[in-house]
């Protein structure tokens, strides 16, 4: 079964994949042997929220984008404030970051050769 | 052909029952020592075992808004997927099962399906709390997967200006050929910055104090698992103990690979293995005891907007320059 090779390092997807199937079926025959059951339809489903009343599901659950990143954006604030600062939204501004970028990686380039 | 088929499964089963056993006794001991530290007496080694027990005979709630199918299959992708990481490490001094197959880049991104799945899960229980849960899951991966990343690479990067049209991404040529040896003054310095770079992405990786923002049981109930329970619940806490197994494996192959066999003259046979597989699960434990029981009495919860801010800055800074270090070590 040959696999991947990268000349660093090689895989195999298929060896990969028939090893995670095999251990997803031990995992769910070790799973199958556990209590199946519960009370639907009773207090035990209502989700985990303090005590407090469960939220509308399109409502109060409703997952954004920028729900995801929240974590991010307010650890690195600094960073964030001043990279929101340079989006302007003016077309002409971003056209000069683009030159100014395009220009910077010809220096480089020519400095490597 | 069918002869090496059965070695193999035989092999294989050996590979997960162990890693099983061994990630259980792990907990148990970061319990048990974690008490001691704090003055309790703590519970016995075998809790674990007693947990997964009780968590199997215990009812497993699906929540009314949870998607189901994914609410029960993530736990089993979790399990399944941190289970694969075994046959790719070098465990006990032996060559990784699975050795030619799958390299060190394989593991980095195998290292995230465990977490993506428990994030996937916590979506799928459609609580709010299981939601930030998953979310702060996600911010914790972008924050330490570029350290985690630079950290692995810097590695192979290194060997392969050593030895160069090697397999340097292989466990089997990065565990034989221990870098320690290789490297001169700068390139010491540097790799002591990147093993204090794994150490510190190794707690984030389990999802223990002071990264367990995801869980944050005193806050969001436990988080990301707050809606789990009975055998679900079982199959991620199975998989969190292998995960343990894994990232301590991952350090002693990629930092201290050294057998004791050589250097007491018992190489080779069954009492220079025994020695060998001992000294393994010795290093194991050591990095498990620094890396995630020292530091979960030591140090309390940080928030997620912490996390994220000390993987990026910091940890990242300290892992780039042991990598800046090691390439100016092949230079001067």
């Amino acid at each position: 079964m040959s696999g991947l090779s990268s000349g660093f390092g090689v895989w195999n997807p298929i060896a990969w994949a028939l090893l995670f199937v095999g251990i997803l079926v031990v995992s769910f025959i070790v799973r199958s042997f556990g209590n199946k059951g519960y009370k639907r339809g009773t207090g035990q489903t209502k989700v985990f929220l303090s005590g407090n009343d469960e939220p509308e599901t399109s409502n109060g659950l409703h997952v954004r984008g920028d729900h995801l990143y929240w974590g991010m954006i307010d650890g690195l604030s600094a960073y964030y404030r001043r990279v929101k600062a340079w989006h302007t939204g003016i077309l002409s501004d971003y056209a000069a970051w683009f030159v100014g970028v395009l220009g910077l990686v010809f220096v480089i380039l020519v400095l490597a050769r | 052909m069918s002869a090496t088929l059965l070695n193999a499964v035989w092999q294989g089963l050996i590979i997960l029952v162990g890693g099983t056993f061994l990630g259980m006794i792990y907990k148990g001991l970061d319990r048990k020592l974690a008490a001691q530290m704090q003055g309790r007496i703590g519970p016995p080694l075998r809790q674990p075992f007693f947990d997964v027990v009780k968590l199997m005979v215990k009812e497993n709630v699906v929540p009314d808004h949870a998607v189901a199918w994914l609410f029960n299959l993530m736990p089993l992708v979790s399990l399944a997927a941190v289970g694969t990481l075994l046959f790719y490490l070098p465990l006990g001094g032996f060559e990784p099962l699975l050795g030619g197959f799958g390299d060190l880049i394989l593991i980095l991104y195998l290292l995230a399906v465990p977490s993506l799945a428990m994030v996937l899960g916590g979506f799928a229980a459609g609580s709010p709390f299981a939601t930030v849960g998953a979310q702060r899951e996600l911010v914790m991966m972008m924050a330490y997967e570029f350290p985690l990343a630079i950290t692995l690479l810097s590695l192979g990067w290194y060997l392969s200006s050593v030895m160069p049209g090697a397999q340097v991404f292989s466990l089997t040529v990065l565990a034989s050929n221990p870098l320690w040896g290789l490297v001169g003054p700068l390139g010491f310095i540097g790799l002591l910055l990147l093993f204090c770079a794994l150490m510190i992405v190794t707690p984030a990786e389990l999802t223990k104090i002071p990264f367990d923002i995801p869980e944050a049981e005193t806050e969001i109930a436990g988080g990301i698992l707050a809606e789990y329970s009975g055998r679900n619940m079982a199959m991620f806490y199975l998989a969190d103990a292998i995960k343990m197994v894994v990232m301590g494996s991952l350090t002693v192959a990629l930092f201290f690979p050294y057998g004791l066999s050589g250097l007491l003259g018992v190489t080779g046979g069954i009492w220079g293995s025994v020695i060998d597989v001992a000294f393994y699960l010795v290093k194991v434990f050591v990095v498990i005891f620094f890396a995630v029981i020292v530091v979960r009495v030591a140090f309390a919860r940080l928030k997620i907007g912490q996390a994220a801010r000390l993987f990026w800055l910091p940890i990242t800074g300290i892992s780039l320059l042991g990598m800046v270090l090691l390439m100016l070590d092949r230079i001067v």
